[in-house]
């Protein structure tokens, strides 16, 4: 599936309204804040339609999982659907459930605290329900989405870098190194050792800045921004570093203005994982022919990181991220 | 006090399933559950088992949120072991409060708060380790979180 899907929501008591845009979009947050209240409303339509005095509004079916064994049955029955499933459904953070909706073509929001290690979910659709108004009852409640992170988390104080941790030692790493002198650039050699990488080097330093990438980064975003808290730092992420690239105007794609403005409306869920793996296959196929620019993650070509190229990749970083490094 | 092991704890029970099927009426007579009722649900107990919402009006207690369930099992139940991740960082304080009370031990599967609650004592059963501040809690949460866990399930 493609697309922003609107979903709108309402009883006599209470009322949603949030747009869906990825294959994964995870609710989490406070306790009583309406999120299986969400989950039994959209159950409920689905078994008995308007007679149970609910008003949904989608253009794609919506539906909530109501258990059983034959979830991997179900959701690959499902076509361009948006299925909530709430908490205590184990499955979600099994390989089997990854590998199962990775199949689909359906979005899936996920109603959970606890981390999804196997999912490749985008620290920008992790959202909290929050209410708007004033409303008290008898009168009606207003729910909508806000997200619980950003891209970006400016230090407390600007205070330069020392160590600039990044996932692995692939082509952001490559970009890093040969583009900011003085700084030591570090290789947590996969996206779940980052928080480790660093904790070991806070004891020495502060001078941190974290640069990963957002669109997969959603099941570790929490406990970084959790431990930044007690150990200032920056930390950066953007979708990816080759989005990074491609909205620094270095290489020619037709319509990119509007592909990176409105990704949800290019990128097919069934096909792309995640947005990161869209941007990385992008990048690749407009320089494919171009010896000079030909991207590969693994060896980046010096054309990236050299005189104004290097400038423009750098200026996609935000200013008090950029002003630490 | 109270004592929280992080990552898998096969044998924890789920708060608000177990709830459901279990709880007493009586337990709403006491005035913690009324307070946590009130905090945390935004809900008065009016008697026997009526709950009045700001939200939604008067609901059952089968109605309260995941979270208030989860915590007032844990509260009336202090012997048996639930698992808090139900619990959002709204509900902390009132973990923080029930360990004060009495011995509890929880399961907790993501990185719950304790902002701003200082001072305060909690045992991370994973080492023994007891932390007393917010930044020695993460710490050692973190460690626990990421050490020998098992992400399935």
């Amino acid at each position: 599936m493609k697309g922003k899907h609107h979903v709108l929501l309402e009883t006599n008591k209470v009322k949603y309204e949030f747009d869906i845009k990825r294959n994964i979009t995870i609710i989490q947050g406070d306790s009583a804040t309406g999120k299986t209240t969400l989950a039994s409303l959209v159950s409920d339509n689905s078994r008995y339609g308007e007679a149970a005095g609910i008003r949904l509004q989608s253009d794609v079916p919506c539906v909530t999982y109501n258990g059983g064994d034959f979830w991997k049955q179900e959701f690959e029955a499902y076509q361009d659907t948006i299925i909530i499933i709430d908490e205590g459904n184990s499955f979600i953070f099994t390989k089997e459930f990854a590998k199962t909706i990775q199949n689909t073509s359906n979005y899936y929001v996920l109603i959970t605290r606890k981390p999804l290690y196997y999912l490749p979910y985008s620290v920008s659709e992790i959202y909290g329900i929050r209410t708007s108004g004033k409303y008290h009852y008898p009168e009606k409640i207003y729910h909508e989405f806000y997200p619980l992170y950003f891209q970006e988390v400016d230090p407390d104080e600007k205070k330069g870098c020392k160590i600039l941790v990044v996932e692995d030692k692939r082509a952001g790493y490559q970009f890093y190194t040969h583009s900011l002198d003085g700084i030591n650039c570090i290789s947590a050699e996969g996206n779940s050792n980052i928080i480790k990488k660093v904790m070991e080097y806070a004891n020495a330093s502060n001078e941190i800045t974290v640069i990963a990438d957002g669109a997969a980064f959603g099941a570790y975003v929490g406990e970084l921004v959790s431990y930044r808290k007690q150990s200032d730092f920056a930390i950066y992420l953007p979708e990816s570093f080759e989005w990074m690239v491609l909205k620094a105007g270095v290489v020619n794609f037709d319509n990119i203005e509007d592909v990176l403005s409105k990704p949800e409306e290019y990128i097919e869920s069934k096909e792309y994982f995640s947005w990161e793996r869209y941007f990385t296959s992008t990048l690749r196929n407009c320089t494919a022919s171009d010896l000079i620019k030909s991207y590969s993650k693994d060896a980046l070509k010096p054309y990236y990181f050299s005189g104004k190229n290097k400038e423009k990749i750098l200026s996609v970083i935000p200013e008090k991220i950029r002003e630490q490094l | 006090m109270l004592s929280i092991y992080f990552g898998n704890y096969k044998k924890a029970y789920y708060g608000p399933a177990w709830f459901n099927n279990s709880y007493d009426s009586e337990w709403f007579e006491n005035q913690l559950v009324q307070k946590m009722i009130k905090d945390i649900d935004k809900s008065d107990y009016k008697g026997g088992e009526l709950i009045v919402s700001e939200v939604l009006g008067p609901i059952a207690p089968k109605d309260l949120s995941g979270g208030l369930k989860t915590l007032i099992s844990i509260y009336k139940n202090p012997q048996m072991i639930f698992d808090a991740t139900s619990c959002g960082n709204n509900c902390a304080k009132w973990l923080l409060e029930i360990g004060e009370k009495e011995d509890v031990l929880i399961k907790l599967e993501y990185l719950m708060e304790f902002e701003g609650l200082e001072p305060f004592e909690i045992k991370i059963d994973n080492t023994g380790e007891i932390v007393t501040t917010e930044k020695a809690y993460v710490v050692a949460a973190l460690k626990a979180l990421h050490e020998g866990v098992d992400n399935e399930g």
